[in-house]
């Protein structure tokens, strides 16, 4: 269980400060809605813990995280666009996900089986610019499976999508969630790509979010 | 920011390092300070600080207003022209920035001096002379126009270069006059650049050494650098020197600090990409007439150093052993240094990068600036005032001196290619980068390298090409084990022996060139080959 708890939050000169509390389970997609400025990314950063709340907690499975650093946390990131290094191969760019000490071989052998698992075996060679917005997700996704951390934040994975590739990413992200138990918390404000794929739904509103 | 990568050790570094670079500055302020204050009053000084500070300042600021003028004119022309060799063309225009003074101050006159080009064509045509506009101010004012005209240019070509696409499409459905084009995309584009450009080209006039020395022609026209050099090496008079160095680092120091203020001006050294624009035919026929004007104005000193080099004394300059061992003294200083400003502005900019606090940015931004607050002769003379009073041997530390000198000496300029990059990249892809958990080696290694080749590459041949051509700190310190090519061609104008003169100039000239337009594209292929 990933559980939110009064996190609060506010930017400099900011008068009502964002409160935050919802909880999310594994193997689940937890879907967040709101208008465009609503803090639905500040929510994803206080998450990754690019930004520091006030006051409240984050646990996952029992344990409060709210204090670790970025790096720390059991979190993966997929942003809407620049989720790969343009100027990397595809393979390159999934083997970010290992630590750098993990041997060439096994690195090898990973990022193989990855790059298969979202359905680009075959394109470790090519270079992450020469993409298109689908595969880059999936490479994204790929890298994901990689770092093998619980939860998983999309910020508007595909709005940048086309509809065919759109409808293979969302299934890709239901699949890769119920198979691996991620939380996966994905900020969307297209409400068919929520119908698609969400087990819940939180509206974000007037900095608080509510259950839909 | 948390965004940011945490990176304490490259912080750590960078403000070590700019704790030493503030330190040597302090040193050789405080060495010439103490000789003000020691030095015997050795009979009156007859060194006018006030005539030399107003002539200085009308050469500079006559410089920057021809230059800003003659650098908007031709960056327009080159942003409206479409023609084969044109990226060539921008390419030599850039060049301008390394070309080393002497080389254009002998290139001037042997085309614009009494025995020069336009002279003879001149008399050999209407039977009238047009003296001498080679020497004196006119002189330098050409010189340096010629180089800070074509600088200038090429920044301002990159603001026009910049105007958006769709700006200028709902331009172009105005069907806007030249004109009105002009004054609503183009001046607003580079207006925010000019202040700080003009800043800088005032500096680098105002501190201007190889061209005022060899075209300046006397006391009239010195600047307070040319002075400075006079007065050690002519005169022995190191108490006018040091109160003439204090006088330099005063005013440059307000120019600077006034600078800051300024919006920050881009190094603009890539390749140049315009939208085309159809313009009217009169507007079109004035581009091609500016362009040719300048191409002549910036081409023709420069192709004379080369015919005059190549043709007269070049088989008899390379049968002489000192040639080839001020070549070898040349390579191994410019290398030396290009490696050390290398190190300093990655030092510098890596740490600068990874700083969140604006006040850790403006203190890691500050050693570059040291340079022009110090310029070359300057620095030079504390240098020397500085190992004179630790008991050492000026000849013993001439290397050391000239290496590190000219290391700074590039410093502003490599800060302004690397900083602004590497700023962008930890900005736009820290989330990345931090959720990742990349370590600063690999974020180096994957991710700013492979980027920034082209840029390394730029750094090293600015700085390269800087320390070539010196003269301004060489000429304080070289003696006769220790000579450079700049230095061995001027002591052979000294002597008048001017073919030797001339084939030195054309092979540095041939070095500088070479140097910046192959090293970029070295590192440029390297660090893809990395990916
Ligand atoms: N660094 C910041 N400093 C101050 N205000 C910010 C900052 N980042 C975002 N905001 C403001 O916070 C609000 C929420 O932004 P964001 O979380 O990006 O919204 P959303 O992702 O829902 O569109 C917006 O009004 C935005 O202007
Ligand atoms: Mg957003």
């Amino acid at each position: 269980m990933l559980v939110v708890d009064r996190l609060t939050f506010a930017y400099r000169d900011q008068a009502t400060p964002y409160q935050f509390s919802f909880d999310a389970k594994p193997g689940e997609i937890t879907a967040i809605s709101g208008p465009s400025g609503s803090g639905k990314s500040t929510l994803l950063d206080l998450l990754a813990g690019f930004l520091s709340p006030v006051s409240g907690t984050i646990a996952t499975n029992g344990t409060n995280i709210v204090r670790l650093p970025p790096e720390q946390r059991p979190v993966s990131l997929l942003l809407q666009t620049e989720s790969l290094f343009e100027h990397l191969t595809a393979a390159r760019n999934v083997a970010l996900g290992l630590s750098p000490k993990t041997p060439r071989t096994e690195t090898k052998v990973a990022v193989d089986a990855a790059l298969n698992e979202v359905g680009l075996s075959g394109f470790g060679a090519r270079l992450a610019a020469g993409l298109s917005g689908g595969q880059k997700q999936r490479v994204a996704l790929a890298r994901t499976l990689l770092r093998a951390r619980p939860v998983l934040l999309l910020d508007e994975p595909f709005s940048a999508l086309d509809d065919g590739t759109r409808g293979q990413v969302r299934s890709l992200v239901v699949r890769l969630t119920s198979f691996h138990c991620w939380h996966t918390i994905l900020v969307s404000h297209h409400i068919d790509d929520i119908n698609a794929v969400a087990h819940r739904h939180y509206r974000l509103d007037n900095q608080k979010l509510a259950l839909v | 920011m948390q965004s940011l990568p945490q990176r304490r050790n490259r912080i750590v570094i960078s403000l070590t390092l700019a704790a030493l670079i503030t330190g040597v500055i302090a040193a050789v302020l405080w060495a010439i300070l103490a000789a003000a204050t020691t030095v015997s009053d050795s009979g009156s000084s007859r060194i006018d600080i006030l005539h030399l500070l107003r002539m200085t300042s009308i050469q500079a600021g006559l410089t920057t207003l021809i230059s800003l003028l003659v650098g908007t004119a031709l960056a327009w022309a080159l942003n409206r022209l479409r023609f084969p060799g044109r990226n060539m063309l921008i390419g030599i225009f850039s060049a301008a920035i390394v070309t080393p003074g002497m080389v254009v101050a002998f290139g001037m006159l042997s085309i614009w001096g009494r025995s020069g080009w336009i002279n003879q064509a001149s008399l050999a045509m209407f039977n009238v002379s047009i003296g001498n506009p080679a020497f004196g101010l006119s002189g330098i004012l050409l010189a340096h126009v010629i180089l800070d005209g074509a600088f200038a240019a090429r920044i301002l070509l990159a603001r026009l270069d910049s105007i958006p696409q769709e700006r200028l499409k709902t331009g172009q459905s105005l069907n806007l006059s030249p004109w009105t084009r002009f004054i609503i995309l183009d001046w607003q584009a580079m207006r925010g650049t000019l202040p700080g450009l003009a800043a800088i080209i005032f500096l680098l006039a105002f501190t201007s050494f190889p061209i005022v020395l060899l075209l300046g022609g006397g006391p009239a026209n010195q600047t307070l650098e040319v002075a400075i050099y006079a007065a050690v090496r002519q005169d022995f008079d190191l108490r006018g020197a040091v109160l003439l160095a204090l006088t330099q680092i005063g005013v440059c120091s307000i120019i600077i600090f006034s600078a800051a203020a300024l919006p920050a001006v881009p190094s603009s050294l890539g390749p140049s990409s315009t939208k085309s624009w159809r313009d009217r035919a009169w507007a079109l026929g004035l581009a091609w007439i500016v362009l040719g004007l300048a191409t002549l104005g910036f081409v023709l000193p420069l192709a004379s150093v080369l015919v005059d080099g190549l043709a007269a004394g070049l088989i008899n300059l390379l049968s002489t052993v000192s040639f080839w061992h001020a070549s070898a003294t040349s390579l191994i200083v410019g290398s030396i240094s290009a490696l050390l400003t290398l190190t300093f502005t990655l030092a510098l900019s890596l740490g600068r990068s990874a700083s969140a606090s604006q006040q850790l940015r403006i203190v890691l931004g500050l050693p570059a600036y040291a340079y022009l607050a110090v310029p070359a002769v300057v620095l030079s003379l504390g240098g020397f005032l500085l190992v004179r009073s630790m008991g050492i041997a000026p000849g013993a530390a001439a290397p050391y001196v000239v290496v590190f000198a000219n290391a700074l000496l590039a410093l502003p300029f490599a800060v302004a290619t690397l900083g602004p990059p590497l700023d962008t990249i930890a900005r736009s892809r820290g989330k990345l980068i931090r959720s990742l958990g990349l370590s600063s080696w690999q974020q180096f290694k994957l991710i700013e390298y492979p980027l920034l080749g082209r840029d390394v590459g730029v750094v090293l041949a600015l700085s390269f090409c800087f320390s070539l051509g010196d003269l301004g700190v060489i000429a304080l310190f070289g003696t006769q084990d220790f000579t450079t090519l700049p230095l061995l061609m001027f002591r052979a104008l000294g002597a008048y022996r001017s073919d030797d003169a001339a084939a030195i100039a054309a092979i540095l000239l041939i070095g500088t060139i070479a140097a910046f337009e192959a090293l970029p594209r070295l590192f440029e292929r390297l660090a893809h080959a990395r990916r």
